[in-house]
């Protein structure tokens, strides 16, 4: 399809992907290293849990790139016009970026558990490497469509990236609510996580995958709703 | 519909009727209507703000009217079968991401269309800047960047081309440059609509002229209609939009 490669080549050829794709390999085994004392059945998931952020830099710079105004010296254009000129289909342009968005993401999910699993010297489960890579995917898609609601990179990213390292608010909430253990980040990691911090719920692989799947699911329509109805 | 016309007619007729834009409850466009048709240059006159930049985008499909069309072959934008052979459009600035060069940003629109990588080459050499395709389009003066936003509008060698303010920011040498190349693109019998409110850079280049005023049409003829008794035509553009206390 003449869209999605359209799409793979933006993303190729902007510098912040480039640095995504760096982070999404150096943050997990970064973190390996310093980790690398502490033992137990979560070594390197742990790691793969917190080190998503390539994946939400790539999903939200696919699109925050789209919004970015030229100085008003230049003329103050963006590159949306050209794209919804070349694909005048809004849902076929979104679906488009959406799945080279993904097209990129599980390689390097796939790239950051190697070597992350690499670095620890444990053994990569077939089911938790499914588990990984899913949740890689998802959060990229969930920055992806959160960037669509928005038209500007800067406050996802800042929240989700703050999110996943200094401060997890969606953890601290689980302290305040169980329900919190819902949030699309705290219920996705036990795809592949057996135990989050002193968690009082247990959540299994499958529910997380579904509360997951349906969080994406509709932030995905949300966000491809908004697009077709907003003026460019 | 191809039938009954001449050989070699490449189409290309734009047909704006009845279009009403509200924006915040503010009336942009009243119900707008004209047409612009293959082998002349349609002149969009007005002053700012008048509504010809929203008129345009809802045209290509970016923005949407609450009542009427804007049609191309009497198909709307998004529907074109294949629209980058079909329209090309010089919106604001260069359209490009300021961090790619300008070609890989000829790259990827080719890519969309599915056109040939050679294609680019030939684009930017038509537009002069061939020299520059390895810079990052962040690097461009203003001029730079509207020369490659025509060539992304060139890609797919269209029948129709659409341009808000083309010469906006541009040196004499660069206005002369788009102005003989309208012609030369009407001339082979192509649809050119460009909007403006520099009356006196365009006397030279319209055939047809449409003026705007606060989301009306005021006039709309040949040049030497709407021109009329004034001495030219930006005499007669102020005298037209003089109601609008600019």
């Amino acid at each position: 399809m003449r869209a999605v490669r359209a799409e793979l080549s933006k993303l190729s050829t902007l510098p912040s992907v480039w640095l995504a794709a760096l982070l999404a390999v150096v943050v997990p085994t970064g973190i390996a290293l310093l980790n690398r004392g502490v033992a137990g059945p979560d070594r390197g998931y742990q790691e793969l849990a917190f080190g998503v952020m390539g994946v939400i830099v790539l999903g939200v710079v696919a699109v925050s790139s789209e919004y970015l105004a030229e100085s008003a010296d230049s003329g103050g254009g963006r590159q949306l016009t050209t794209s919804l000129a070349a694909v005048p289909s809004r849902l076929r342009f979104l679906a488009a970026k959406a799945l080279a968005v993904v097209l990129v993401a599980v390689p390097l999910a796939f790239t950051a558990a190697a070597a992350t699993m690499g670095v620890v010297q444990a053994r990569l489960d077939a089911g938790r490497l499914a588990g990984v890579v899913c949740y890689w995917t998802y959060t990229a898609l969930l920055a992806f469509a959160i960037t669509v609601l928005l038209r500007h990179g800067i406050v996802p990213l800042t929240v989700l990236l703050v999110n996943t390292s200094v401060v997890s608010v969606t953890f601290l909430l689980t302290k305040v609510t169980p329900l919190a253990n819902y949030f699309p980040d705290m219920a996705g990691v036990r795809m592949f996580v057996g135990k989050v911090a002193n968690d009082d719920v247990s959540i299994s692989p499958l529910v997380g995958l579904l509360v997951m799947s349906a969080w994406v699911a509709g932030l995905l329509v949300l966000a491809g709703a908004v697009f077709a109805r907003r003026d460019a | 519909m191809w039938s009954g016309r001449p050989a070699g007619w490449l189409g290309g007729v734009i047909t704006i009727d009845g279009l009403v834009k509200r924006r915040g409850g503010k009336e942009i466009l009243a119900g707008i209507g004209f047409e612009a048709r293959p082998g002349r240059v349609t002149g969009f006159l007005g002053p700012n703000g008048a509504g010809k930049s929203s008129t345009l985008r809802i045209l290509l499909g970016l923005d949407r009217a609450q009542a009427g069309t804007a049609l191309v072959d009497g198909v709307p934008y998004p529907a074109l079968p294949d629209p980058v052979r079909t329209v090309g459009a010089v919106l604001d600035g260069s359209g490009a991401h300021r961090s790619r060069t300008g070609r890989a940003h000829l790259r990827w629109v080719a890519r969309s269309a599915g056109l040939p990588p050679a294609r680019v080459e030939e684009v930017l050499t038509l537009v002069g800047l061939a020299d520059a395709a390895g810079k990052r389009v962040g690097g461009y003066s203003l001029g730079m960047g509207r020369r490659l936003a025509l060539a992304t509008a060139l890609l797919g060698d269209p029948s129709v081309l659409v341009l808000d303010e083309p010469l906006n920011g541009l040196d004499p040498e660069g206005i002369r440059f788009v102005r003989t190349f309208l012609r030369d693109r009407a001339q082979s019998g192509r649809t050119v609509l460009l909007s403006s409110h520099l009356m006196g850079e365009l006397a030279e280049t319209v055939d047809d002229v449409v003026v705007i005023d606060h989301g009306r049409i005021v006039a709309k003829g040949t040049l030497a209609e709407v021109t009329g008794a004034h001495r030219n035509l930006e005499d007669a553009f102020f005298a037209l939009t003089s109601g609008s206390g600019r």
